[in-house]
This record gives structure tokens, C-alpha cells and sequence, in this order.
């Protein structure tokens, strides 16, 4: 099993690496990509673009440079310096990621608990009122893009521009540590937006999990040897049916990290989505290289998490 | 060469300008706004209408803002967004009162500025009594002014328009960021320019600009140092506000934290015994992000808010039927034109510039950027509150028969494309036109007519849309590239000077092989001698009458085809006195805007 870990963790750095050399060549054949020209600011003079090349180091050769950024990112934690915001991308990223990292947390729990019992119950009474019902209103929820989401919400149900003024408006989000209270209620529609759609997803493939895997012969069995109900479902179904939804919540989760984009410029939460929305569109290059990684980096460590976890749950994974 | 105006924003703008024109108020029936004759709607707030004092003292404004800074550095700092807190943190030498673009006065200087009679030498002496803020606490002399203007030539700050300016001083080319020979101080209240061309109206001009605001050389140098500078992190301010900021100054993360917020704070050591500003409120908390139709409509229905960017275009078609008291519309707010190329291909023909000046549907074009409630169509060069802007024609514009008809006139067009030597009235040269426009709205609907009144005319046409930065750094401000025809460039002047609309934009000498913003090449020995006789004159009226006979000439040589005088929105709170600054396109000013 050791063995095996090394081996998938190894895999993963190397994938980071080819990540980190595509992303590096990526942005240095995009047209406004260039780090002198954006360093140099507006009108600025051949001559001065010139010489900021050379201060960059942007005259050296392309595996040179390459070297110096790889050894930067990866040795020093250096992701380089926001000519936009005049400060170093490190520091945006770690002064976002709280929110982000917030309204992940929040929004995963709400779309677990709303999907999989939802998911469970439309599982066990197919074909009922509720099992169409549900399923309907999952299609719903699937289908309604999160910014569209966003605005109706906050139309309908924000304290500031809302007709019913139930919840705290966009740009209302303060940090945890700053107001813990305030944390959790600025972030109550947000959650429930995140986890919308996420939610539905879950509440579908639960249900046609659970579905197959209550007509398992394992089933009958616990069902014959006299387990409740109860048992059956919980211990039996449910187990077997929840691994391939944990395997895409990894997923989920990691790609949330990397900045739910939507959701957070629709509500203004500053995470790390709306950081690399605002790069992108200021072509802001080296902050939307950092949050690329930082995303690629979530991908790659719950990949790792998820092969590991498989081959414990299932020994022949590890030997195969 | 670096251009000395700036490029229209077109992101922010463009988006906010597309309003239909069913929102727009008859500008026969509106009111007008100061000495331009611009009209706005009825019942609507220009930076003329607003009083500039009297506010109630006291009170947090806050302040939605969708877009981030560029640069709060005062030595960096060029967008009109970084200027609405520059202006109020930082005191220039001279500043312009928020109903004015013509006329500045002495801020950190005492008295008008004196220049010797051969206009190579300026003295301008400075106010005693102004401190800089925690944790510098000093007064300010005229070597803080000087260092503040020295810096700009520092790589590690890279001021964008100091070569423009500045590159008259005496040893301008040996400045790298310490003393030259330029300026100099004979005492701590006074501050000399040297110049080696005749050359003052347009440095004195420029000192209004931030980079004239003073920096104290002891406490910034060692941020000046860095690669990039620091300083503006690390920021002191001379004027009623500055960034909160700790104990050793910092800035950053503190006052302004990018992306997220700007907290400004009164200046302790702010005297209003010093300074015009009225300075009513205690603080501003200006928070960013956030989608533009959720803050616009925060605004409007909340109180103490302003949002301090071109709103989005249903928040201001809302604001007009339904806020109309919280709008404010702010003429001479900028320009767009078409560039075409004159050097080569078709359009070095002046008969051609005109056909397509008479065949051009401006009026559709403004449609695209809001009808006439945010624009009015452009007749010539120099805008609206810019002197020169009258004696160049004002609204109507010189009476030539391509100019007559905003909606365009095919006869017109035709007749032009015979003198051409198209005996059809049609392009027969087999060219295949090399459009770049920008891929947002309007500006793309606007690159949509354009190609569309080309093809009317005869021409075959290649039409790429990009992104706007791209569309000029890349494309419209690279001669090498040879693009015929760029749609939808537009302008907004650094100061209230006609130089700082034409000369850049049109002066041959100003053409570069890269960031070019000359961007249709044009360069005719006889308009390039009037601007260089033009740029000597001493003087608002002469000046603005040896410049509209520029402009005059630009138009009768089609040099471009203009069709938009930007007016732009702005929004406030029903509990906000807020002031719009004319020469900042209208943003509110928060050194006089109060709550009610």
C-alpha cells in the first residue's frame, strides 16, 4: 500500500510539472501576455519595454526562463508579482482562498444533505409523486445556469434589492475569524445557490446508484437473513451505492477550491473565482497562471486522494 | 514616444453606452451644461448643476465599484478611476475645481505659475502650511515637488506621460529618477522649470497631473528602489484624505487590498485653512467586484452609495425613468472615431476619407452606444468643455457637405468616390479592407455598420473583432500590422488643452512602431507645422483658436471619421450630495460630495 501511495504521489508531481509547462508556455505565446509590456504600463516606450525585458529576464533563453520560473513556483512558493494590483500573487491568492474555501465548505454540505437523502428516498419510491417531483425539480435546478441563479435570488430574497428581504445582499460577505455570526448569514444564499444545482446532480446519481444496487443479490440476502429495512438500506445500499459519488465529490470539491467563478461575482465574495475573473480580464496574466495552478494542484491532489482511497475500499486496485 | 492622453477606456464605457434610444430624452428640450452647449434630459444632474458647497459634515459614503484600480501611486496613476482617489489623497501643483476643464487653479502652489518672457523658464512657488500625512508628518517643500516629477523618469516607476510632458526639461534624456538640471529649487517654497524649447504652456499644462503631487524623497526612496516601485503601497497623502494606512505607512492590505476594497480616511494633518476642498465627509469605504446591474440597482435603492464607474446600461436606462434626480450625466467625457489608415491603400486618398465620412450613418452608430441621452454626434475633433471646442464649430461642426449629413448621404458618398477616381461612385480597386474592431458591445455593433457602409461603398472587406487591448496594441497600434481601418478607437484628454486631443492622435511625429495611438497615420506637413506653431502659444484663447484651426484643417482633410462626443453616466444614492468632477468625466469627487 506504501508503495502504491508513493507511486500515485510521484504520478501527481509529474503531472503538476507538465501542467505547470504548459501553463508557462501557454501564456507566453498569448498576444497581451507579455510580462514587460504589462509591467511597463500604458504608452510606454519601445526603449523602456526593452530594458524591463531584461530586468524580467525575459531576454533569456525559453528553457532558462522556464527553469527560473519552475524552480520559483516550486522551491520558493514564488508565483510572481501582479503588475495590476501591484502586489505579489502569493499574497491574493492566500488573502482570498478563506472566502473561497468558506463558500465551498458551506455549499457542500448543503448539497449533500439536500441530494443524497433526497437522492436515497426518490432511490426507494420510484416512479411516486415524489420521485417525479424530485427528479423535476433536480432537471430544474440542473438546467438553471449559477449566475442566472444568482440574480433571481438575490432580485427576489436580498435585504438590500430583494422584493422579499429575507437574506444579506451581494457584498455582504465578512470573513469568519472577523464576525463569525455575520460569516454564516452573508453566506446562506450563496450556499444555497452553490448548491442548487450541485445538489440536484447528486439527488440524481444517488438515486440511480442506489437504484442498481438495491437489486443486487446481496440485498435479497440481508433482506432474507431478516435485517430491517433500515439496515438494508443504510448499511447494505447506501454503502456500496455512495463510492462512485464520493470519487466525483473529490472532484468537485478540488475544482471549488480552484474559485467557484460564478458565484462569487455574482455575490462579490472576493475568492480566488473572482480573483481569476478580474485577471483574466484585465489580462492580468501572472494572477490567472497562479489561480490556474492553484486549481491544477486541487485536481491533482484529490486525484491522488480519491486512487488512494479506491485501493484501500478495493485491494485489487493497488496490485493491479 | 509616449502618448500624452489617454485611450478611452472602451470596456468601461462601451458597455454602459449601449442604451436605447427610447430612454433618451430630446436634447432640443434638455438642459445645457456650461459653455459646450451640450445638452442632457430634463431633470438629470450635470458637474455645472451640482453645488459645490454647503454639504452636511460627517458620514461614511460608500462606494460599489465593479472595476479595480490600476495604480494608486500618484507617479503611475492615469485611468480616470485611480484619479477619483488620487485627486483626493494627493494635491497636484494645480488642480481643476469639479465644474471645470479649462481652468486651473493653485493647489500645493500658492499663486499662477510665472513664465519668463522667452517661455523657458517657469516659477512656481508653494504653499506653505500643507503637511504630509502619518507617518511622515513633515511640511512640504519644493523638493518634495521636484522628486515627486524626477521619479516619473525612475524605470522602476515608469511614469506613462512624463516623456510626453516633461521631455522639454533641460537633461531630460540623462533623467533616471534622481536631480537634473530640468528643475531645480533656489528654496524650499519655490520650484523652477528649465527649458530647452520654448515649450511652458504645455509643462505648466501637464501640472495638474499627479505626478506634480509631492513626495517626500526620504521616506519613498527606498520604495523606489524596488522593481517595481513600492511607494505606492507605502503611500503618504497631502490632500484632505488618505489610504488607511499602520504605523510604518503601509498601505497594502490595510487601506486598499486589490480586488477587494479602498478604505480612505481623514488626513490628519490636513489643514483646511490650506486647501479649496470642502472635504464634508469623514470616510469612504469603497468596496469592488460584484456584477454591475446588482451594485447599480444597490445604489439606487440604497442610501450613502455612489457607484464611481459608467454603470451598466439597464441600470442607467433605469436610473433615467425611474431615479432620474441620482443620475448625472457628464459631457466631455471623451470621443470615438474611425481610424483609417492614411499612409497607404485606399484611404490615402482624402476623397475616399470623405466618402466614407458622407456615407457613414452616425447617428445609427450612436444608437449602438446609447442615442443621445449618453452621446451626441461628432462633428470634428476637439470635444465638448475642451477650449477650442466653439471656435472649431462647436456641436454642429464645420458646414462641409460630408459633415452635413449625420445619418448619412449616399449622393454624397458617391460624389467623392467619382472625385476619387471611382467613375461608378463605388470602389473598383480590388482591395480587400483590413478591419479590427472590438469584440464588446458596442463596439462591435459599431464595427458592424462600419463594415457594412464599406461594402455600400464598393469595398471588400475583412472584419476581425478582439478583445479592445488587443485591438490596439496588436493591431491599430502597430503601423507594421497595415489595418486599413480600426472602427471604434476613441480619446479622452489628459487636461483641458486642445493639444491634449490632437497632437498625439494626429501629429506625424508622433508615430511609433509600437503603442502607436496616432492610430491612422496621419502625418501632413501642413497640419504637422500648425500644431507645432499651436503648441508655442501662450494663452487659453489663442490657443484654443490656433488649435480649432487644427482641428479645422483635420477635417477638411478627413484625417479620421469622427461620430461620437461621449456623455457618462453616473449614479448616487437619493441621500447623496455627490459632486462630479467635469475633467474626470463627471466621477464623483469625494472631496465634495456630502450626504444629505
Amino acid at each position: 500500500m506504501t508503495l502504491y501511495i508513493i507511486r500515485r504521489v510521484l504520478w501527481g508531481i509529474l503531472l503538476l510539472i507538465l501542467v505547470t509547462a504548459l501553463i508557462f508556455l501557454l501564456f507566453r505565446i498569448l498576444p497581451t501576455g507579455d510580462p514587460a509590456r504589462l509591467r511597463a504600463g500604458h504608452n510606454a516606450s519601445p526603449k523602456v519595454i526593452a530594458d524591463l525585458r531584461v530586468d524580467l529576464g525575459l531576454n533569456k533563453s525559453l528553457p532558462e526562463q522556464f527553469w527560473i520560473y519552475m524552480k520559483n513556483v516550486f522551491l520558493h512558493f514564488n508565483l510572481g508579482y501582479s503588475y495590476y494590483s501591484s502586489a505579489p500573487v502569493r499574497g491574493l491568492i492566500a488573502e482570498r482562498f478563506g472566502a473561497t474555501l468558506s463558500l465551498m465548505l458551506g455549499g457542500t454540505v448543503i448539497w449533500l444533505a439536500v441530494g443524497l437523502p433526497v437522492g436515497i428516498l426518490s432511490a426507494l419510491r420510484r416512479g411516486s409523486r415524489l420521485d417525479r417531483l424530485s427528479m423535476g425539480a433536480a432537471l430544474v435546478f440542473v438546467s438553471a445556469p449559477e449566475y442566472w441563479l444568482g440574480l433571481i435570488a438575490l432580485y427576489l430574497f436580498a435585504a438590500d434589492i430583494g422584493r422579499v428581504k429575507i437574506f444579506p445582499g451581494a457584498g455582504s460577505y465578512v470573513s469568519l475569524t472577523s464576525d463569525p455570526w455575520k460569516w454564516c448569514t452573508s453566506l446562506l444564499l450563496p450556499w444555497l445557490v452553490l448548491a442548487a444545482g450541485s445538489a440536484a446532480i447528486y439527488a440524481r446519481l444517488m438515486r440511480g446508484s442506489l437504484s442498481e444496487t438495491m437489486q443486487e443479490d446481496y440485498i435479497r440476502t440481508a433482506r432474507a437473513k431478516g435485517l430491517s429495512e433500515r439496515r438494508v438500506v443504510l448499511h447494505h445500499g447506501v454503502r456500496a451505492a455512495i463510492n462512485p459519488i464520493l470519487t466525483i465529490l473529490a472532484l468537485d470539491i478540488a475544482t471549488l477550491l480552484g474559485g467557484a467563478i460564478l458565484v462569487e461575482v455574482v455575490f462579490n465574495i472576493q475568492g480566488i473565482g473572482d480573483l481569476a475573473y478580474t485577471a483574466i480580464r484585465h489580462s492580468d496574466l501572472l494572477v490567472v497562471q497562479g489561480t490556474v495552478l492553484l486549481g491544477a494542484l486541487f485536481i491533482v491532489v484529490a486525484n491522488i486522494v480519491v486512487d488512494v482511497a479506491y485501493a484501500y475500499l478495493d485491494p485489487r486496485v493497488r496490485f493491479s | 514616444m509616449i502618448s500624452p492622453t489617454r485611450k478611452l477606456c472602451s470596456v468601461a464605457l462601451a458597455g454602459a453606452f449601449a442604451l436605447g434610444l427610447a430612454a433618451c430624452g430630446s436634447s432640443g428640450n434638455g438642459s445645457v451644461s456650461g459653455a459646450s452647449g451640450i445638452a442632457v434630459a430634463p431633470g438629470v444632474q450635470t458637474p455645472r448643476t451640482q453645488a459645490q458647497s454647503g454639504g452636511k459634515r460627517g458620514g461614511t459614503l460608500t462606494v460599489l465599484n465593479h472595476t479595480d484600480f490600476e495604480q494608486l501611486d500618484p507617479g503611475l496613476s492615469y485611468y480616470n478611476i485611480d484619479y477619483e482617489v488620487v485627486d483626493t489623497t494627493q494635491r497636484a501643483l494645480f488642480s481643476y475645481k469639479p465644474n471645470s476643464f479649462s481652468e486651473p487653479v493653485p493647489d500645493m502652489a500658492s499663486e499662477p505659475a510665472k513664465i519668463s518672457g522667452d517661455g523657458r523658464t517657469i516659477t512656481i512657488h508653494i504653499r506653505k502650511g500643507v503637511h504630509f500625512s502619518p507617518p511622515v508628518n513633515r511640511e512640504v517643500t519644493s523638493a518634495d515637488v521636484a522628486y515627486a516629477i524626477e521619479r516619473g523618469a525612475n524605470p522602476n516607476v515608469g511614469n506613462p506621460y512624463f516623456e510626453a510632458y516633461f521631455k522639454s526639461l533641460v537633461g531630460f534624456k540623462q533623467a533616471t529618477g534622481g536631480p537634473f538640471p530640468g528643475i531645480t529649487t533656489p528654496n524650499p517654497s519655490t520650484i523652477v522649470f528649465h527649458l530647452a524649447e520654448a515649450k511652458a504652456p504645455i509643462v505648466l499644462a501637464a501640472l495638474v497631473l499627479p505626478l506634480s503631487a509631492p513626495v517626500p524623497e526620504e521616506y519613498a526612496k527606498r520604495y523606489d528602489a524596488m522593481k517595481p516601485t513600492q511607494y505606492g503601497n507605502y503611500q503618504v497623502a497631502t490632500g484632505p484624505y488618505m489610504l488607511q494606512n499602520d504605523s510604518a505607512g503601509k498601505v497594502l492590505g490595510i487601506g486598499y487590498v486589490p480586488g477587494k476594497s479602498a478604505t480612505l480616511v481623514r488626513n490628519p494633518n490636513w489643514s483646511a485653512a490650506t486647501d479649496f476642498r470642502p472635504a464634508y465627509l469623514n470616510r469612504i469605504d469603497i468596496k469592488l467586484g460584484g456584477d454591475t446591474t446588482v451594485i447599480g440597482r444597490q445604489v439606487l435603492e440604497g442610501s450613502d452609495m455612489v457607484q464611481n464607474e459608467t454603470p451598466a446600461q439597464p441600470i442607467v436606462r433605469l436610473a433615467y425613468e425611474k431615479f432620474r434626480p441620482q443620475l448625472e450625466l457628464s459631457p466631455g467625457a471623451g470621443d470615438h472615431y474611425i481610424a483609417v489608415n492614411n499612409k497607404q491603400g485606399p484611404f490615402a486618398n482624402v476623397d475616399v476619407r470623405k466618402a466614407l465620412w458622407a456615407a457613414l450613418d452616425r447617428t445609427a452608430m450612436n444608437k449602438a452606444r446609447g442615442g443621445e441621452l449618453v452621446t451626441n454626434v461628432m462633428t470634428h475633433f476637439i470635444y465638448p468643455e475642451i477650449p477650442g471646442f466653439e471656435e472649431a464649430g462647436g456641436l454642429k461642426g464645420p458646414q462641409v457637405d460630408y459633415n452635413d449629413y449625420p445619418d448619412g448621404n449616399a449622393a454624397v458618398a458617391a460624389k467623392y468616390m467619382k472625385l476619387a477616381g471611382y467613375p461608378s461612385g463605388k470602389y473598383t480597386g480590388g482591395k480587400t479592407l483590413e478591419i479590427v474592431g472590438g469584440n464588446e458591445s458596442p463596439d462591435n455593433e459599431d464595427a458592424e455598420i462600419v463594415n457594412q457602409t464599406l461594402k455600400n461603398l464598393g469595398f471588400q472587406t475583412k472584419l476581425t473583432l478582439v478583445e479592445v487591448s488587443v485591438m490596439y496594441e496588436k493591431y491599430c497600434g502597430t503601423p507594421a500590422e497595415e489595418i486599413d481601418v480600426c472602427p471604434n478607437v476613441g480619446w479622452v484628454a489628459d487636461f483641458g488643452d486642445p493639444q491634449a486631443v490632437l497632437d498625439v492622435a494626429f501629429n506625424g511625429k508622433n508615430i511609433v512602431s509600437t503603442g502607436n495611438n496616432n492610430w491612422g497615420q496621419v502625418n501632413n506637413p501642413e497640419i504637422n507645422k500648425a500644431m507645432e506653431a499651436a503648441e508655442l502659444l501662450v494663452g487659453t484663447q489663442a490657443r484654443a483658436n490656433a488649435w480649432a484651426q487644427v482641428d479645422r484643417k483635420l477635417v477638411a482633410q478627413a484625417a479620421a471619421i469622427p461620430f461620437d462626443w461621449d456623455k457618462q453616466p453616473n449614479i448616487e444614492s437619493k441621500d447623496v450630495a455627490g459632486v462630479g468632477d467635469l475633467w474626470n468625466t463627471g466621477q464623483w469627487d469625494y472631496s465634495f460630495t456630502s450626504l444629505k
